[in-house]
């Protein structure tokens, strides 16, 4: 006991308990093996000493015993049908006690001290095999759900059993061709709450007293009462729960489900605050401005992809899995003076930064091959790299943002980046590189910004590049002139209260 | 290292003749943390020889998601600019100027100064629409027009606090109280610090006045105070103190510092006290300082021209100077660096305070330096990954104030919580987009209303944070900068 309060508060707990499912397996095959041997026995078919069959019913009640303190553990993990799992607890407790009675009073010390104690036997173990198919039944039904085991039940015996027929599973929300003729509540709003809320809200599952999956029931409400208001958005329950923060406990849909995205929210308010309607089209709802863009999305099956924005990622490079990098060459790199950070967490790629080294040289630069596919953001403005580095940076596969301002690189350098897939932010600004070394950005697949303020590119240059390549931002600065002509800004100050007038 | 192996183990000896009786026999297990301690002294291989501490409040953490501004700019314009002068142009409030104000926009309202029933007062500056994204931008900020395209505007911004003080915390802390973390305090503690010789949070003030709210606007709250705002000045001296003493050489200087955090880190073993921690990397910062800011503060080896475009002469302390500056620290990477401009409480008392010559006059002052800033960020690349925000502590009315009932001799306007602007650019936002609207009057904000919690929100979101995931523990639960609230302004996302 002492041990099991100890594990509940570690890793340990659900690391154990998740041997559970294993462990079951054991009572089940060993309490089926007794009862039926005991059959055959009975029935002289089968020839067996007591002796074994004690064995066998040790091996029972032992195995059922740690199947139940696993399965305690597994349990404290949550996330089960508190009423399911309750039975299941009891059920798997009485397979455990009625074992251990059946073997006790089989045994011939039992029987020395209390003949009668051999009447509690057969009762005993017949009642430890029901109970073990039955608990069987209610941990598949825990793990997979309830109706797992017969929902693939082929018709005639389906109509015999009394079921009903089966339904395809709404999984994704398909687009809508014609939006205003769609009726809002069946074509809108009931395939949402079937992709993100009926998992748990339906006939057999019923969390909070609550079913979803169908008009009458959403009216109907739970065990905390209606889950909407017609026509009152902000006082709907339904709504409250999808605009609490995610880590709220009573946020709906819970915390690592696939949520509902902006604009189906907005879809949700908009319907309520029409008042509801269960028959109504789109075309015969009031639309305003705010709504129409959610509406829009549901022409182009948007809605359920947009995710909540969080992956703000902007480059492919980030969806890209890398190895963990080697800490060594981290190390290395440190001491150099470079400064080595994690770009984001759970990604393994690194912010490689230069601002505290500016004595960095071509001799070092080898230290960063060995997180060539780590390494997407590289600094080197300002230090004492040139082309003889631009090599082994070529190597770094991975490189989003290559920062080379005020280094010695020309365009000999620039020449070795070609082939890198990835690399979208060029920082050219105060090098030597020339228009030539810019054309030879031109076979970057994904360069999207390139700096050149004071290197030797020309507008000509720039020009040229542009024509083969229109969408590329290429940054020029201001010189002399231009910034002479930006100060002319300020002369369109039409008011005339000079600054004097009022000192 | 050679040299440093020795000068620590006098140093060590020197400790150990005074404190070894009265520590170390009576505390055997002391003397095992201390063994631990010199061991990692031995292996280290920086330049400083310190030892790593347990828990190095500067180093880099990671953000939850790739940032899209590693670093930011906040222009904070103390005292509250008039959006109606400058961006939320209001044609409809031209034809209501002088008449009273409708009866609807007074009841159950509370203004700080407004008694009775005021005037209404039209948009002071000319409007127009600027830039290919047609920004609306008054005459009072001419060079900001030429950078309109840059910028997306939040024109639906409300608050809940209608006196400076309170508002500029809320705005910065996210509460309106004392006490909580600012915006540049949560950002390094999320970040860290990127330039290991700069502190990761900077504060340049301008305008002859600190902010109402004091320096709790850059404070650090709850979280250990290494994350507490470092205010430069502008002028003279960039840090006080932080140059040596006559007569006291760096070398001199670097033994006392070490001899000083060997101590505080075995107070550290002993008592754990995180404040220690930020002591020990004050000293170690301070001595970095000492090169590293008087050079990163000195403009003279700026050219003429770019001086020119920020409209700055070297020393002189300006706001100009500040925005010239604060282009200067983000380049060597340092994450925060927050500006406070004062003089913007534009309420028409006095010909400084008033819409026509006062909120001109701060323009004039600051709408140059401003666009050059843009301009300057761009075309060194560094407006993709800073951001830049601008904005007051609340908004103005577009009632004429009129306080104690009585005519004022000069236009102003009073504080105002229901509706005012702020813009953002570079890092991560949207180029030359508005979001938000505000009623015809400029009284409500109407369409897209965004809360100070909100912005909030959606910077930590551009530095790679979930406002919501956030957060610090503290007296028992854990707190963010947006406390229960916020949301991420999605459609200003670039």
């Amino acid at each position: 006991m002492f041990l099991i309060l100890l594990l509940q508060v570690s890793d340990w707990a659900i690391f154990f308990g998740r041997f559970h499912p294993v462990l079951v397996h054991f009572p089940i095959g060993f309490l089926l093996l007794a009862a039926l041997l005991v059959i055959g026995k009975r029935l002289g078919k089968v020839s067996i000493s007591d002796a074994t069959i004690s064995l066998i019913l040790l091996v029972s009640a032992i195995s059922a015993t740690f199947a139940c303190g696993a399965g305690y553990l597994l349990s404290l993990g949550g996330g089960y049908d508190e009423e399911l799992l309750d039975e299941h607890m009891w059920q798997g407790l009485g397979v455990a006690a009625f074992a251990w009675v059946a073997w006790v009073v089989h045994s011939d010390f039992a029987y020395k001290k209390f003949p009668v104690s051999r009447a509690v036997y057969l009762p005993a173990l017949g009642l430890a095999t029901i109970l073990t198919m039955v608990a069987g039944h209610h941990g598949g039904s825990l793990t997979h759900g309830e109706g797992y085991l017969t929902a693939y039940t082929p018709e005639p015996f389906r109509g015999l059993a009394g079921m009903e027929p089966r339904r395809e599973e709404i999984t994704e929300i398909k687009p809508i061709a014609n939006v205003p003729e769609a009726i809002v509540y069946q074509d809108i709003v009931q395939p949402m709450l079937s992709v993100h809320c009926t998992q748990c809200h339906n006939a057999t599952k019923k969390k909070g007293d609550l079913r979803m999956d169908s008009f009458a029931y959403l009216t109907k409400g739970g065990e905390d009462g209606p889950i909407f208001v017609a026509g009152k958005s902000a006082e709907s329950e339904m709504l409250k729960r999808c605009l609490l923060p995610l880590n709220d406990d009573d946020h709906m849909p819970p915390k690592g489900k696939p949520q509902l995205s902006d604009n189906q929210i907005a879809l949700l308010a908009w319907w309520i605050d029409q008042g509801a309607p269960v028959d109504k089209k789109v075309a015969q709802l009031k639309t305003d401005e705010k709504i129409k863009p959610a509406l829009a999305s549901l022409s182009v099956g948007e809605n359920a992809k947009e995710g909540d924005g969080y992956n703000a990622t902007g480059s492919p490079v980030l969806s890209l899995k890398v190895p963990e990098p080697n800490e060594k060459a981290v190390a290395s790199l440190k001491s150099a003076g470079l400064l080595v950070n994690p770009v984001a967490a759970e990604q393994n790629f690194l912010e490689v930064s230069a601002v505290n080294a500016p004595e960095f040289t071509d001799a070092k630069v080898a230290l960063l091959t060995p997180l060539a596919e780590q390494i997407i953001w590289l600094k080197m403005g300002d230090t004492k790299i040139t082309d003889a580095a631009m090599g082994e940076i070529a190597k770094l596969k991975n490189l989003n943002k290559l920062h080379l301002e005020y280094t010695a690189v020309t365009d000999a350098g620039l020449k070795n980046l070609q082939n890198l897939p990835y690399l979208q932010y060029l920082n050219l600004v105060g090098t030597k590189v020339t228009d030539a070394g810019l054309q030879s950005l031109g076979s970057l697949k994904a360069i999207k910004d390139v700096f050149v303020w004071k290197s030797g590119v020309t507008e000509a240059g720039i020009a040229q590049l542009r024509k083969a390549r229109p969408e590329l931002n290429i940054v020029t600065g201001l010189d002399e002139a231009a910034v002479a002509a930006f100060l002319q800004a300020g002369k369109a100050d039409s008011t005339q209260i000079a600054k004097k007038e009022i000192e | 290292m050679n040299n440093l192996l020795k000068e620590l183990q006098h140093a060590e000896l020197q400790r150990q003749t005074r404190r070894h009786f009265l520590k170390e026999c009576g505390f055997g297990l002391g003397a095992i943390g201390l063994g631990s301690l010199l061991g990692s002294c031995g292996t280290s291989g920086s330049e400083t020889a310190a030892p790593a501490l347990p828990d190095d409040p500067m180093a880099v953490r990671m953000p939850q998601f790739a940032p899209k501004a590693k670093r930011v700019i906040y222009i904070h314009m103390a005292g509250a600019p008039s959006q109606l002068e400058l961006f939320d142009y209001k044609p409809e409030l031209e034809k209501y100027h002088g008449k009273d104000c409708p009866a609807e926009f007074l009841e159950g309202k509370k203004f700080a100064f407004i008694q009775g029933v005021p005037k209404m007062l039209g948009p002071q500056g000319k409007f127009a629409q600027h830039g290919q994204s047609g920004a609306w931008i008054s005459d009072y900020l001419p060079y900001l027009q030429t950078v309109a395209d840059e910028v997306t505007f939040v024109k639906g911004m409300y608050t809940d606090q209608f006196n400076h003080a309170p508002a500029q915390l809320l705005m910065h802390t996210g509460s309106p109280r004392l006490g909580r973390p600012s915006l540049g305090a949560w950002s390094i503690y999320g970040l860290g610090s990127e330039n290991q010789n700069l502190p990761g949070f900077i504060v340049l003030a301008s305008g002859g006045k600190q902010p109402d709210a004091g320096k709790s606007v850059w404070g650090s709250g709850f979280l250990p105070s290494v994350y507490q705002g470092v205010q430069c000045r502008t002028g003279g001296d960039p840090v006080l103190y932080v140059s040596d003493p006559s007569g006291m050489n760096r070398d001199i200087r670097k033994n006392t510092i070490e001899a000083i955090n060997e101590i505080n880190r075995q107070t550290y073993e002993e008592v754990q006290d995180p404040e220690i921690l930020t002591r020990i990397s004050q000293y170690e910062m301070a001595f970095r300082m000492q090169m590293s800011v008087p050079e990163v503060m000195d403009v003279s080896k700026e050219p003429q021209y770019i001086l020119d475009m920020y409209g700055v002469k070297p020393g002189d302390g300006t706001f100009a100077m500040n925005c010239l500056l604060a282009r200067k620290l983000v380049e060597n990477g340092v994450r925060f660096v927050q500006l406070f401009d004062w003089g913007w409480d534009t309420h028409g008392t006095s010909a400084d305070g008033a819409i026509e010559i006062g909120l001109h006059n701060k323009c004039r002052e600051s709408d140059q330096a401003v666009a050059g800033l843009l301009k300057d960020l761009k075309m060194r690349g560094l407006l993709d990954e800073t951001l830049v925000v601008w904005g007051g502590e609340f908004g103005r009315t577009p009632m004429q104030e009129n306080r104690n009932g009585q005519v004022l001799p000069f236009m102003g306007r009073d504080h105002h919580l229901d509706a005012f602007t702020i813009w953002m650019a570079g890092g991560g936002v949207k180029k030359g987009f508005s979001f938000g609207e505000t009623d015809e009057l400029g009284y409500y904000a109407v369409k897209d209303k965004t809360h100070v919690h909100d912005l909030q929100a959606t910077i930590l979101h551009l530095m790679g944070f979930n406002h919501e995931e956030f957060t610090y523990p503290f007296q028992g639960r854990n707190f963010r900068l947006t406390d229960v609230a916020g949301k991420v302004i999605k459609p200003v996302l670039a």
